[in-house]
């Protein structure tokens, strides 16, 4: 079927006079691509080079008693057996350097594993062969540990905890609450009014993004006593400083090289590959290549994590929508990683694209014993979509409504006030069903056919309600709040018993002596996240605060680097 | 522990090898063998393999056709005296592990690869061993790992055919959810002997004795086919993995039996 482009929509707010957007320009990479010439890390190729391959956890959770790695040092082609008390700053999560939640996964695990897969020693190796031989022959001493792989088992009263800073395996928003809140209007009050009240669940499957280039990185040493690093990440920056944090190195000391990606569909937004391979440079003096084989892609490599969603609609005889609750809980695996972000991102999306008077909404990122998740295509979207439009179905065929006119009637118009307190615009939904059911045959009624998602928004529908019901259910103590929600307050961690976030390093070059550190951070996580963070070495200027949201206006709209995240 | 390649002329010298040799595997076709090498398994440090001729032939005697353990799926597909296991071998991966895959490596697949071992059960074949051994395929796969070698495996020509059906969620390469293989000699318009196996349904392929009762002495008419439909699943236990769940097999085995046997009528 031909493309159909409709230009008729938006065509004032569009500019045709663009030079590359809406113009048929070749992408600059293509002929590298479909030559067979384009450079990717794995391509890069060294003199000398050494392979790391990990020992990693057979068990879902246990407790680490001992790492045995003297068979394994004394085999042949073994330059170093890396274990968590060689990493300089073992522990990180990488939002932390968005100054948003708790560092709570270690690079190569000390005290406990928490999923089957979990990373506990690095083998440095002339070869790859000798780099698993010698993985192989790690005896890691475990002690078994309850686990649990359900969302809502794992924040039972009584379940196992996997988390140490989230105790509860729930991960903390904005110091306030042990999910992401959403409140518009009285919910209850709709569900009363409502001539029908259908509830749903629906459950995602983790997906494996299963890129063809697996996960990795080659570093080796550069002149200057600098690193490089060729890369597969998808987030040159957050990889960089991600190893700059984990490795306690000034970030001016790694030269990253990335850009080319063989796939990666959000899979390689936080690989931790960087940051090993470097270390293994660092402690050998050797180029490294740490590379996830296909096996480690599929089981270790970070999935789009599952959903859960619990979701009641109200709704009336005629189709109108008037009341959505909503629960959800994303399993985000063994730690954070972005599956944190991907909530608050979903929360933005919530109640879909449609005007509902009264919405609520509780979203809970739960740690379970599983491989720790991360972004996927649209994450944060896709799968409370699926949720959403399934129920949608549902609900259409409940009251004997065409799916395709129960959507048109529910859709946001341009004007109407989305839950989130932001006035939609450019919304099209209505003239997208029209489309779609023009094409799919479906027989709307003239007045539906007449709709128009620029016609009767906004007016009443674009008022944020005079109630909204609220609470502090979720509430917990003991956190300091990240910068997702600080608007104009300070900056700094309140004094509390619970940890704090720690802040992202500023380091002053110093000389590469990991190993001879004396008193890791990981030995002693608990005591050293309480103690505040130590002071530079050299003083550093105070750090400006952060644009508050309610910031003078800016020109048009602003892009944090990866998170998308706009203000206005 | 480096790895040690040892090629011999004959089969019964590697049989010799093999049987003398701590921790070696023969090598068939390598499909499953070479990425347990590359992924340095410890369990072996020595591969053993043959250039033996005997291994990859083909040979028709009376009403049965020996294959040689190193026979691969596309020599099947290829070979008229193996018409009837083509359909079969076809459907085993893509061209070029059909190329290197062989009868005797299917044997020991794990589940729920098995597809032409499911078919081969169905048929009634023996396997001959290195050590002159004659054993059911059946007892074979159960009783696990030998210090003898598959050598050949002998198949009864089938009257009326082998049918064979593979279930898989991606096409045409996927990993069966289940096959099943039926051969269903009849005798006067009745099933006499009916052999039904599938793959998928265990840790091995297994038959499914109690269709094969409800179809004895039937002739294959819908309340035949019901009935066997219905006792498809009965004693096996399916098991979950990332393919589909045990459940869902124990579910669908029927509806693919009965798909199976309507084609037949
Ligand atoms: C991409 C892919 C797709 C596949 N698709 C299918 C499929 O659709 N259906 C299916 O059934 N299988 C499938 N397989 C599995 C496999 O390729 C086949 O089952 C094949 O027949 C295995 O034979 P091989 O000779 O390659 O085995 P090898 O890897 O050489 O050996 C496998 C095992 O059998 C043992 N062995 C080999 N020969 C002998 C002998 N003569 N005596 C004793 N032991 C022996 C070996 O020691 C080893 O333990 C697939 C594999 C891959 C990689």
């Amino acid at each position: 079927m031909p493309l159909e482009f409709r230009k008729e929509y938006f065509a004032d707010e569009r500019d045709d006079d663009l030079n590359e957007i809406g113009k048929p320009t070749q992408r600059q990479d293509m002929v590298g691509h479909v030559t067979g010439r384009s450079p990717f890390y794995d391509d890069h190729l060294f003199d000398g080079l050494c392979h790391i391959r990990c020992t990693r956890s057979p068990h879902h959770h246990a407790k680490i008693r001992r790492i045995d790695t003297s068979a394994a040092e004394r085999m042949p082609g073994v330059r170093r057996i890396i274990t968590g008390k060689d990493v300089p700053n073992n522990l990180n999560t990488l939002l932390s350097l968005l100054d948003f939640g708790l560092d709570d996964e270690p690079l190569l695990a000390t005290e406990k594993v928490c999923y089957k897969g979990d990373p506990v020693a690095a083998v440095v190796a002339d070869t790859e062969r000798q780099a698993r031989e010698a993985a192989a022959a790690v005896r890691v001493d475990y002690e078994v540990l309850p686990h649990v792989l359900d969302v809502e088992e794992a924040i039972k009263p009584g379940a196992p905890s996997i988390s140490k800073p989230y105790p509860g395996n729930l991960f903390v928003y904005h110091g306030k609450y042990d999910h992401q809140k959403l409140r518009f209007g009285d919910v209850e009050a709709g569900f009363r009014e409502a001539d029908h009240v259908i509830e749903g669940r629906y459950q995602m499957s983790p997906i494996e993004q299963a890129p063809i280039e697996t996960c990795g990185a080659i570093a080796a040493p550069e002149t200057n006593d600098r690193f490089v690093c060729y890369t597969s990440t998808q987030a040159l920056f957050f990889s960089l400083g991600t190893a700059a944090k984990l490795l306690d190195i000034s970030s001016a000391r790694l030269h990253f090289i990335g850009g080319t990606v063989g796939g990666g569909f959000g899979g390689k937004v936080d690989s931790l590959h960087e940051p090993m391979a470097i270390l293994g440079t660092i402690l050998t003096g050797r180029p490294c290549k740490y590379m996830f084989d296909r096996a480690e892609e599929m089981q270790v490599g970070a999935p789009r994590g599952a959903e859960r969603w619990y979701i009641t609609d109200g709704v009336m005889n005629d189709g109108r929508l008037v009341a959505r609750k909503l629960v959800g809980y994303f399993d985000a695996g063994a730690y954070t990683r972005l599956s944190s972000y991907a909530i608050i991102k979903g929360v933005g999306h919530l109640p879909g694209p449609y005007t509902i008077p009264n919405v609520y909404s509780d979203v809970y990122c739960v740690f379970t014993n599983r491989t720790p998740a991360t972004a996927m295509r649209g994450f944060g979207v896709t799968g409370v979509d699926f949720a959403i439009e399934s129920h949608m179905d549902v609900c259409a065929r409940e009251i004997g409504l065409d799916p395709v006119a129960y959507r048109i009637i529910n859709s946001y118009r341009d004007g109407d006030m989305k839950a989130h307190r932001r006035v939609a615009k450019n919304t099209a939904l209505i003239e997208c069903c029209q489309v779609a059911a023009e094409k799919a045959g479906v027989k709307l009624s003239p007045s539906l056919l007449a709709a128009s998602s620029l016609k009767d928004g906004g007016g009443v529908r674009g008022e944020i309600p005079n109630y909204t019901a609220t609470d502090q259910h979720g509430r917990v103590e003991g956190y300091s709040s990240g910068s997702y929600a600080q608007g104009g307050q300070s900056r700094e961690p309140v004094e509390t018993g619970r940890a704090a976030p720690p802040r992202p390093g500023h380091e002053t070059p110093r000389a590469p002596a990991p190993a001879a550190r004396t008193e890791p951070a990981s030995q002693t996580p608990a005591a050293a996240r309480r103690d505040p963070p130590p002071p530079p070495a050299t003083p550093r200027p105070p750090e400006p605060a952060p644009a508050p949201e309610r910031a003078a206006p800016r020109r048009g709209p602003r892009f944090s680097s990866i998170s998308g995240l706009r203000r206005r | 522990m480096p790895l040690t390649v040892e090629t011999y002329p004959t089969l019964s010298e590697a049989a010799r090898a093999f049987a003398a040799a701590r921790a070696a595997r023969f090598m068939g076709g390598g499909t499953i063998l070479m990425r347990a090498v590359n992924e340095a398994d410890q369990s072996f440090d020595t591969l053993i393999r043959t250039t033996d001729r005997a291994m990859t032939e083909i040979r028709t005697t009376g009403s049965a056709v020996t294959l040689g353990a190193g026979v691969t799926m596309a020599s099947i597909a290829a070979s008229r005296d193996t018409a009837f296991l083509a359909p079969v071998a076809r459907l085993i991966g893509g061209p070029q592990v059909r190329a290197a895959a062989t009868v005797a490596g299917n044997l020991f697949a794990a589940a729920p690869y098995g597809d032409l071992t499911a078919a081969l059960m169905a048929l009634g074949a023996t396997a001959e061993m290195t050590d002159g051994r004659r054993q059911s395929i059946d007892d074979l796969i159960r009783g696990g790992p030998t210090r003898s070698l598959v050598a050949a495996v002998h198949v009864p020509v089938p009257q009326g055919g082998l049918h064979f059906r593979k279930v898989s969620r991606i096409k045409p390469k996927g990993v069966s959810v289940l096959s099943v293989a039926a051969v269903l000699p009849r005798q006067g318009g009745r099933i006499e002997n009916a052999r039904i196996v599938f793959n998928g349904m265990g840790a091995r392929p297994v038959r499914a004795e109690a269709a094969e009762r409800a179809l004895n002495g039937q002739a294959l008419g819908a309340s035949a086919i019901a009935a066997a439909a219905a006792h498809a699943a009965e004693g096996l236990s399916p098991r979950d993995d990332a393919i589909a769940t045990a459940w869902y097999r124990r579910e669908v085995a029927g509806v693919h039996l009965r798909r199976l046997l309507e084609d037949i009528r």
